[in-house]
């Protein structure tokens, strides 16, 4: 059986949990991936990926470039087949053969794909006569819902990239599904149709469907996401609830005077293990201590107990932080090759450590 | 069946259906009329090669044999374009990915391909109707501008024989659609597969000249022998084999060619990785 819990940390093949629940039953999960594994050639795209979608969660499925994650979304909807490891949709096992599995399921992966030459209410018809059957009346729910009434009867050709979008999401959501796959939902869309997309998504896991969203916009998923998985190399190397995994990861940026830095270590030490409390910069008076942004307020009062002033105290707490320290600072892979970038004026890199990004405490 | 009245209604509005069909119309009428028109300049003309050609036309025009020539000719021509139609279905869906959205709705990827394939059959079956008829007619107009008679147009006994000659002729195209669509299914791409299509065509009918005994087996040769009564020759490339198999032996084989297209495109339609 796949276990559920808290927050899990990837790494060398075993997936640790922590915080309430560890393992049990599948009954709660709309999606879960043991050792999944794929190749293309001698690239291993997934590398024993395990992941645990909770039911009626919006879960955020991240990675760079080349993580693994379409290939990810390609197995969950049969488009290809894993060389190992298994897959359970809504509770049940999804092998070669159980298509029938995906009437519950609905899937926007990469671009969305339809007969130019139909219009768009014409392509969701024909879709809906593959698959599981769709009374006629909800192909007309879709288009009011995605905004494309007015233009239902043109011909998808003459359609922008953010209409082709809004009509993909709806052709996702055909069959009323529980499970939803999306693979970068806001590509394309105006910023009006980002929020309307983020509130359908939302309203949808209120209901009880799993919203499994996969994207780069790390900002969007902040927002819209209650889970998240992080890959990498086609490796899981971080899940669990946003909020838990963003308090753990939270970091306070403190600056004291430079000759100070040595007796604000001391009085921090309590707060926090000696791994989680660095100096990010000696000659300028900065440290960084990884606790949740709620504590700013504490580390000041060590502080200021110690006789010692900070100058400066910031906290951040958003995912781009998170994402860049778990994926080591990752821009695309290097299977895809690496955006090298125009550096700092300084010649500093990106990347790597937080960058002290976030809201002054 | 949800599928396969999808698949009817996806034909019926694609232009790619009514560009096939109306260059084929196009290219066999102006094939008649021309003849017509080249018969009635020899009438006359004491030239010995007028005299041939006029006798050619008129074997060509003249009814109730003018019916077999029409089917000849609306196979030999219409199995090309059959095969660049197949080819243009199955390979949008793989290079639009609409095939993609269908698979990950959980649909079979095997049906969905034969079914496609079906809805193809029941548009040639509508069009090779549809074409004879044009066909015949522009045959009675051309026999009239080339002073041929058309007493024959009623042979009550060539008329009853025409259902189950155009159910063969409806099987031969449907062979030579099946190798467009296996073929583009195999490359997943409409183009690939259309060019591919008709290299084999034309190298088929090339390579009759060379190895007749191999090429008589051959899809488009099989087609057009099947369909022959041996009173005459039909137009096109593949089906101008030298040597052909006798009419049976060739519908045998028009199903071979058929049944192997359909299990090619079955199996790689069930193990491909669809991506992109």
């Amino acid at each position: 059986m796949i276990g559920t819990g808290g927050v899990r940390m990837g790494g060398a093949g075993v997936s640790a949990t922590s915080g309430a629940g560890g393992a049990s039953g599948t009954d709660d999960l709309a999606l879960a991936t043991r050792g999944l594994r794929k190749s293309y050639g001698p690239r291993r795209a997934l590398d024993g990926l395990d992941l645990s979608v909770p039911a009626g969660v919006v879960y955020g499925f991240l990675g760079p470039n080349g993580a693994g994650k379409t290939t990810t979304m390609r197995v969950l909807t049969g488009l290809i087949h894993a060389d190992g490891g298994t897959v359970e949709v809504l509770g049940k096992p999804f092998r070669r053969g159980d298509r029938h599995r995906l009437f519950e399921v609905g899937a926007l992966i990469e671009s969305p794909t339809f007969y130019p030459y139909l219009s768009a209410r014409a392509n969701l018809r024909e879709l809906a006569a593959s698959g599981a059957p769709v009374p006629s009346k909800r192909i007309e729910e879709l288009l009011d819902l995605v905004g494309l009434c007015d233009r239902a009867n043109d011909k998808v050709q003459n359609y922008s990239m953010g209409m082709k979008q809004r009509l993909g999401i709806a052709a996702a959501l055909l069959s009323d599904p529980k499970l939803l796959l999306l693979d970068e939902p806001a590509n394309g869309l105006d910023p009006a149709g980002i929020v309307a997309m983020r509130d359908t998504l939302k309203t949808l896991a209120s209901q009880g469907k799993t919203v499994f969203v996969s994207s780069h916009l790390l900002a969007e998923v902040q927002v819209m996401a209650d889970v998240v998985g992080i890959i990498a190399a086609g490796k899981l190397v971080r899940e669990g609830p946003l909020k838990e995994l963003l308090s753990m990861q939270g970091v306070i940026k403190v600056r004291v005077r430079p000759n100070l830095v040595d007796g604000a270590i001391a009085a921090l030490a309590p707060l926090a293990k000696a791994e989680r409390l660095t100096e990010t910069d000696r000659d300028e008076g900065w440290l960084s201590v990884h606790l949740g942004t709620n504590r700013a307020e504490e580390v000041n009062q060590k502080l200021a107990g110690a006789g010692i002033y900070a100058s400066g105290l910031e906290s951040g707490t958003d995912l781009e932080m998170l994402f860049l320290e778990l994926t080591g600072g990752q821009g695309p892979s290097s299977s895809e090759g690496e955006f090298v970038g125009l550096g700092s004026p300084n010649g500093a890199q990106n990347g790597g450590a937080p960058a002290g990004k976030g809201t002054a405490a | 069946m949800r599928l396969f009245f999808s698949g009817i209604r996806k034909l019926y509005r694609r232009p790619a259906t009514f560009v096939t069909f109306g260059l084929l119309v196009g290219l066999i009428v102006l094939i008649l009329i021309l003849a017509g028109a080249t018969a009635s300049r020899t009438v006359g003309t004491g030239s010995a090669s007028g005299q041939s050609s006029r006798a050619a036309i008129k074997d060509l025009l003249t009814f109730p044999g003018a019916y077999d020539r029409m089917l000849s000719v609306v196979v030999s021509i219409g199995g090309l374009f059959g095969m660049i139609y197949g080819a243009a279905i199955a390979g949008s869906e793989w290079s639009w990915g609409t095939l993609k959205s269908a698979v990950a709705r959980g649909e079979s990827r095997v049906r969905y391909m034969l079914l496609s394939y079906a809805s193809i059959g029941l548009m040639i079956a509508i069009g090779i109707v549809v074409v004879f008829v044009i066909a015949d007619v522009a045959a009675v107009a051309s026999a009239s501008l080339a002073g041929i008679s058309t007493s024959g147009l009623s042979d009550t006994s060539t008329l009853s024989d025409l259902p189950e000659r155009l159910l063969k002729g409806w099987v031969a195209v449907m062979e030579e659609t099946a190798l467009g669509f296996a073929i583009a299914t195999l490359a997943r791409s409409q183009l690939a597969g259309i060019g591919a299509g008709i290299a084999f065509y034309f190298g088929e009918g090339f390579a009759s000249l060379l190895l007749p005994d191999i090429v008589k087996f051959m899809p488009f040769s099989v087609a057009s022998a099947a369909v022959s009564t041996g009173s005459g020759s039909g137009l096109g490339g593949g089906a101008s084999a030298t040597a052909s198999l006798p009419a049976d032996q060739a519908l045998v084989m028009v199903f071979v060619w058929l049944i192997g297209c359909l299990v090619v495109v079955s199996l790689f339609s069930d193990r491909a990785e669809i991506t992109g």
